[in-house]
């Protein structure tokens, strides 16, 4: 028996290790060597729980190793994988770092058997993952990066929350089934979901990922929202609110993606709508929801990383990101083999026979039947329908095949196949996708409950059929309206996004201008009492004069000004003037005694008189 | 080839309409599940409702300029 270690530890040691390495060549092969020694690792991981560690009076777990947390385990292992061999040609070693700390945190999740140790890693994976959306290095980049860093912190402080009164309330660390009920666990839940970007929570998924850097985004695709949804399988299987939430995601998804002109965007609604499915499943809480949503997450895990390496392969090579730009371009002779690997995920997410969401979509589908869910039946349904319609029909129609407008002229766009790393990158995920949609026993064996379940029966084959020609054939009739159109769409970001705004047009305008104006008169105030203290002496003449000026003034205001009033004043005004201008000089002011002990003498006065009056 | 496709699509059409009056699912759970060719119907309706019902309201509500955020 081979010693295992979290494999948690094996992705964070190889992000500290990575840097180190200056041969750019050793470095490609620990990115390779990283997530084939975490597989060997789970591989030979035994079920059971492991890896205790007490700290500060509580136990930390870092090994809660059962069929559920080993499924996402291994899902997660081989799309680090996929992800590294996609972005083995990119030089910044910063951004293998930040994927590795991703990973490794979101394997910690994974397999953590306690509430403290699933939120630190919680936050890691946060903290890491913003790194690959800031690495674009542009200014759109960075604000969404903030925007998405500062809803998963959010996020974080209210599963802190919860888990801190879940804690205080239960006695226990222990993370596992949570009754849905109290306030500790519904904020609990209301930071699981807003990772698993449930509407009204989700805007940051479609804001951030497409502004990420090519091969980022491919990683972002994989790991936060499907730790949600393993975080959500093992908490809070059964609760009625998720199954309504995961239907509405599912749709919701699929509206926006009508609208979106910019392909990377389209396919981040996708992928709201699938993790629908999946939330929509723990809701549904039977074993066989349980199998699907576990299964839909592996599956789709694998489909949306050759979707996104895809769309992400041709912002790579046309530095073109929208259908709009890229209509006209003729991509179809240019990159032949990427879209062909395209197609193969775009049919995988629409549940075709022999692709990879057939076996694992229906099955939460199936799921809803079986619990007679007669609107989540048909929301699910209609989902699916949209699936097809974007990804497998309007975005690959767009962006290789797309005509432009009549009586426009676009010019040529430059384009060969991707880095030959890439092609294999997808190819190895669309050859899973096949696989495991021909053999879907494979997938089936590692789920968390027997499956029963039997996809490829010849109604289920042909319904899917029916279905999937007849949205083709409705694509064909508004294939003129499906193009894409230069808009953005709002969405829920909108509530952070305009007040901050605002509150931005505040500090500037308001806030700034009160700042100054109170720094002005605070400055004159220290300025006139320097001046003053320049001649200390002479203050309480000053002090009498401008007193003495000042009634004159008022009293001549109420008398009516003339003439020679306001010479008197002018004449005051300038006798002040010129005392406040006479700076002291000790031959003027002879005294008896030296102005310093004159100081001293009125300073010991009060200061016995203040002893005086307190000893009494 | 563009008309060869559109055979292949219209055959692939009849033939899922065809084994959909054949093969029925042996426990339906919803009286639709009965009715031959509805996912046909289904699907090319819902395809016409999500894209008329999503365009709608992206153009009365959601979509707006690209720099709707930027100024």
């Amino acid at each position: 028996m081979i010693d295992t270690v979290p494999p948690a530890f094996i992705f964070i040691a190889g992000a500290v290790v990575l840097p180190l390495l200056r041969e750019r060549r050793l470095r490609q092969v620990l990115q390779l060597l990283i997530p084939s020694l975490a597989f060997i690792d789970l591989l030979y991981m035994g079920q059971g729980t492991y890896w205790n560690y007490h700290f500060l009076g509580y136990e930390l777990i870092f090994g809660r190793v059962d069929k559920l947390s080993l499924c996402f385990g291994y899902v997660f292992v081989i799309m680090a994988f996929l992800g590294m061999v996609y972005a083995l040609n990119l030089r910044e070693v910063g951004q293998h770092v930040a994927a590795f700390l991703y990973i490794g945190s979101t394997l910690g999740v994974t397999f953590a058997g306690d509430l403290f140790t699933l939120f630190a890693f919680w936050e890691i994976m946060a903290l890491s993952s913003v790194f690959l959306v800031w690495y674009q290095r542009d200014i759109a980049a960075l604000n969404a990066g903030f925007r998405y860093i500062m809803v998963h912190l959010f996020g974080g402080c209210v599963l802190l929350a919860g888990i801190i009164i879940h804690v205080v309330n239960t006695g226990s660390t222990h993370f596992g089934f949570i009754e849905f009920g109290g306030l500790a666990s519904q904020l609990i839940l209301l930071g699981f979901i807003i990772n698993a970007a449930v509407p009204p929570f989700h805007a940051w998924l479609s804001d951030a990922y497409p502004e990420a850097t090519v091969t980022g985004s491919v990683f972002l695709t994989a790991f936060t929202t499907k730790s949600a949804v393993y975080v959500l399988l093992r908490a809070f299987p059964g609760v009625e609110l998720l199954i309504w939430l995961g239907a509405i995601m599912a749709v919701y998804g699929v509206v926006y993606a009508v609208l979106e002109n910019d392909i990377r965007r389209l396919l981040a609604y996708h992928i709201i709508s699938q993790v629908g499915y999946m939330v929509c499943g723990v809701g549904l809480g039977s074993e066989m929801a349980i199998n699907g949503s576990t299964a839909h997450a592996f599956c789709h895990i694998l489909y949306k990383a050759l979707l996104f390496m895809g769309a992400a392969a041709v912002i790579q090579v046309t530095g073109k990101r929208k259908l709009t730009e890229l209509q006209g371009s003729n991509l179809y002779k240019k990159m032949p083999i990427c879209l062909s690997l395209y197609m193969i995920g775009a049919f995988s997410i629409s549940a075709v026979p022999l692709f990879n969401g057939f076996v694992s979509k229906t099955m939460v589908v199936a799921a809803a039947g079986e619990l007679h869910r007669p609107i989540i039946h048909l929301l699910l349904h209609l989902a699916s329908i949209g699936t097809f319609l974007h990804t497998g029909l309007k975005l690959p129609y767009g962006t290789w095949f797309g005509r432009a407008p009549e009586g426009e002229h676009k010019e040529e766009i430059e384009a060969t196949e991707p880095p030959l790393n890439m092609l294999i990158a997808m190819g190895m995920a669309a050859f899973l996708c096949i696989l495991t949609g021909c053999y879907p026993q494979i997938l089936y064996r590692i789920l968390p409950y027997p499956v029963h379940y039997q996809p490829y029966t010849s109604f289920n084959v042909v319904a899917m059929m029916q279905l999937l020609l007849l949205t083709a054939a409705a694509f064909w009739l508004y294939i003129e309206k499906l193009g894409g159109e230069p808009t953005i769409s709002v969405d829920t970001d909108w509530f952070y996004r305009k007040p901050g705004l605002l509150l931005l047009w505040f500090c500037i305008h308001p806030l700034q201008n009160l700042r100054f104006g109170l720094q002005r008169s605070l400055a004159g105030m220290v300025a006139s009492a320097t001046s003053l203290s320049k001649n200390p002496i002479l203050l309480p003449e000053i002090a009498i004069r401008f007193i003495h000026l000042k009634v004159i003034n008022g009293f001549y205001h109420i008398s009516g000004l003339s003439e020679d009033k306001l010479d008197t004043l002018k004449d005051l005004e300038s006798r002040i003037t010129e005392l406040r201008k006479m700076t002291y000089n000790e031959n003027i002011y002879r005294r008896p005694i030296g102005l310093g002990i004159l100081l001293v003498i009125i300073l010991l006065f009060f200061y016995g008189l203040i002893y005086y009056i307190r000893l009494r | 080839m563009a008309k060869t496709l559109k055979y292949i699509f219209f055959i692939g059409i009849g033939l899922s309409m065809l084994c959909g009056v054949f093969f029925r699912p042996e426990h339906p759970h919803f009286w639709w599940e009965k009715i031959p060719a509805f996912d046909a119907i289904f699907g090319f309706l819902g395809c016409i409702l999500i894209v008329v019902g999503s365009k709608a309201l992206g153009h009365h509500w959601l979509q707006k300029d690209e720099d709707y955020y930027s100024d």
